[in-house]
């Protein structure tokens, strides 16, 4: 596998990550062994494998969440250190602010970076009506269903135009149906704004769809198994694209992939 | 029989909360005049609320009222000033929760009636020491609820304010872990007004010298039982709306809240 040279073209890169941890009983489990992955600007990276692999580690660290004992990350080409809005984050549980209003919470960052009130409001607004959801500004979190929530998260971390977008397993929490229609609202959403997306997955079908690369990653302590390139046609149609012999080639080598990692594992620590 | 066999659940009768409270007044207000209990002991339901009525005209019950509210408010809302911070960053720091939670564990146990009379020794029987009573008495649920509030926020929402570009832990604290934290807070707060007033009154009953409860206990020691009985019902009251009224509060103000408070 060769290491990807240091790119000043790569939007974000990591180079031989690793992370080790502490479990409760004092042993040392490692998580990571030496990662390298990287996105170019306005890619759709996808990174698969078994559960607990540690694939979501890994995207706190490209985030910043967590610190790296190995290796190292770069946004832009700047050392990575802390989390920032140049990396924004979208995860599984959608993680709004209870007690905010959507349009509270869509604000929120454009708060932070001290926009006046009048262009943030008008800007909140504008990436709800991207998600499709103008018109629940007033509501509460805990009024709105799964996917309007996730897309309230999405639009959250949009409003503040990071670099780079971050995301956790996002449409793991809902049925099956409103997860395939929030692929194709994530789909759209990118070819007109073109982040770059790091994207964490286990389902497959969702990954081929979504992504230009896919990593796959081995069972702990994990490294990078494969680098899979989507050769499918851009842009993609989630019904037609199953009767592309493509996918169907994409899908088996890669459920192959994942498949002796599965096998691989002994049992001995089955990780959560 | 089928599902659909099964009769309705009929809904209680509306009435039964009201006819309970009438059923027990009712009780009250017989069992003295027909001799089951003594009437010394416990007056008649109609005496109390003429008594009531009583001490409504008189001065010194609003007097010693207002006395017995202002040490009762000036010390509640110190515990929470010193609890709800305290607690709220034993929850985010390990090495705060590690020096504090000995001494809370410690004194939760202890009698809060039983250190008025150490407080009158240190202090005097004045102010200071109902109010460090009042403190003491209710300073624990409020740093336990604020510390199992910190603990208990997804530190997914902090890690979602750090990517939209909250920085300083202060902000943090004040934008993302103290709204989280609220519920539980409000929490212990209720439990807090109630423990709050207990205590006061433990401690106004002890040590007398002024306040609703050395009023209260001056009827006692004239002989006046229906006027014990008026202001014990009236403090119940009291509390009882005060609980309501913060719970209504709680509740318009916690709207976007998904649990019960």
């Amino acid at each position: 596998m060769t290491v990807a040279a240091p790119g000043v073209d790569f939007k974000l890169q990591a180079r031989d990550v690793r992370k080790t941890f502490v479990t409760r009983g004092g042993k040392q489990v490692v998580a990571l062994d030496g990662i390298d992955v990287h996105a170019r600007p306005g890619e759709f990276v996808s990174l698969v494998g078994p559960s607990g692999c540690g694939k979501s580690t890994l995207l706190y660290i490209l985030g910043g969440f967590v610190r790296p004992d190995g290796g190292s990350v770069a946004c832009d080409g700047a050392v990575v250190r802390g989390p920032g809005p140049e990396r924004g984050i979208v995860f599984q549980e959608f993680a709004l602010f209870p007690w905010k209003t959507v349009l509270g919470n869509v604000e929120y960052g454009l708060i932070e970076r001290g926009v006046p009130p009048a262009e943030r409001r008008e800007r909140a607004r504008r990436y709800l009506a991207m998600v499709n959801l103008a018109g629940i500004e007033g509501s509460y979190p805990k009024e709105l269903s799964g996917g309007m929530k996730q897309r309230v998260a999405i639009a959250r971390t949009l409003a503040v135009e990071p670099d780079v977008l971050l995301m956790d397993e996002p449409f793991g929490a809902l049925d099956a149906q409103t997860r395939a229609m929030l692929q194709v609202e994530l789909m759209r959403i990118w070819e007109s704004t073109r982040t770059t997306i790091v994207f964490v997955t286990h389902a497959l079908d969702e990954a081929i769809f979504l992504s230009d690369r896919i990593y796959v990653f081995s069972q702990r302590p994990a490294r990078v198994k494969a680098v899979i390139d989507v050769d499918i046609e851009r842009p993609r149609d989630r019904e037609a694209m199953l009767d592309d012999p493509a996918y169907a080639t994409l899908h088996h080598r890669l459920a192959q992939l994942l498949r002796s990692e599965e096998s691989a594992d002994d049992g001995s620590g089955r990780a959560g | 029989m089928t599902a659909a066999d099964a009769p309705a659940e009929s809904r209680p009768n509306p009435l039964l909360p009201f006819t309970g409270i009438a059923i027990v007044l009712l009780v009250w207000e017989f069992s003295p005049r027909l001799g089951l209990v003594s009437s010394g002991s416990v007056p008649p339901f109609s005496d109390v609320v003429v008594a009531a009525f009583g001490l409504f005209a008189d001065r010194d019950f609003w007097g010693n009222l207002a006395v017995s509210a202002g040490r009762w408010a000036v010390g509640l809302i110190l515990a929470i000033a010193i609890g709800v911070p305290l607690g709220v960053a034993m929850g985010r720091n390990r090495v705060l929760f590690a020096l504090v939670d000995p001494l809370l564990t410690m004194s939760y146990p202890v009698p809060k009636a039983a250190l008025i009379l150490i407080f009158v020794l240190w202090w005097g029987a004045g102010d200071l020491s109902r109010i460090a009573i009042i403190i003491m008495g209710c300073l624990i649920p409020i740093v336990i609820s604020s510390y199992h509030g910190s603990r208990a926020i997804d530190n997914r929402l902090v890690w979602s304010a750090r990517a939209l570009g909250t920085r300083s832990s202060a902000a943090l604290f004040a934008k993302i872990v103290f709204p989280a934290a609220l519920p539980q807070i409000c929490a212990g707060l209720r439990l807090a007004i109630a423990i709050s007033i207990f205590t006061l009154l433990a401690s106004e009953l002890l040590i007398r010298q002024s306040g609703i409860g050395s009023y209260m206990f001056t009827f006692l020691d004239d002989g006046q039982t229906p006027q014990v009985w008026a202001c014990a019902a009236l403090l119940a009251t009291i509390a009882f709306l005060l609980d309501l009224g913060y719970v209504r509060i709680v509740h318009a103000s916690l709207r976007w809240f998904e649990g019960d408070v």
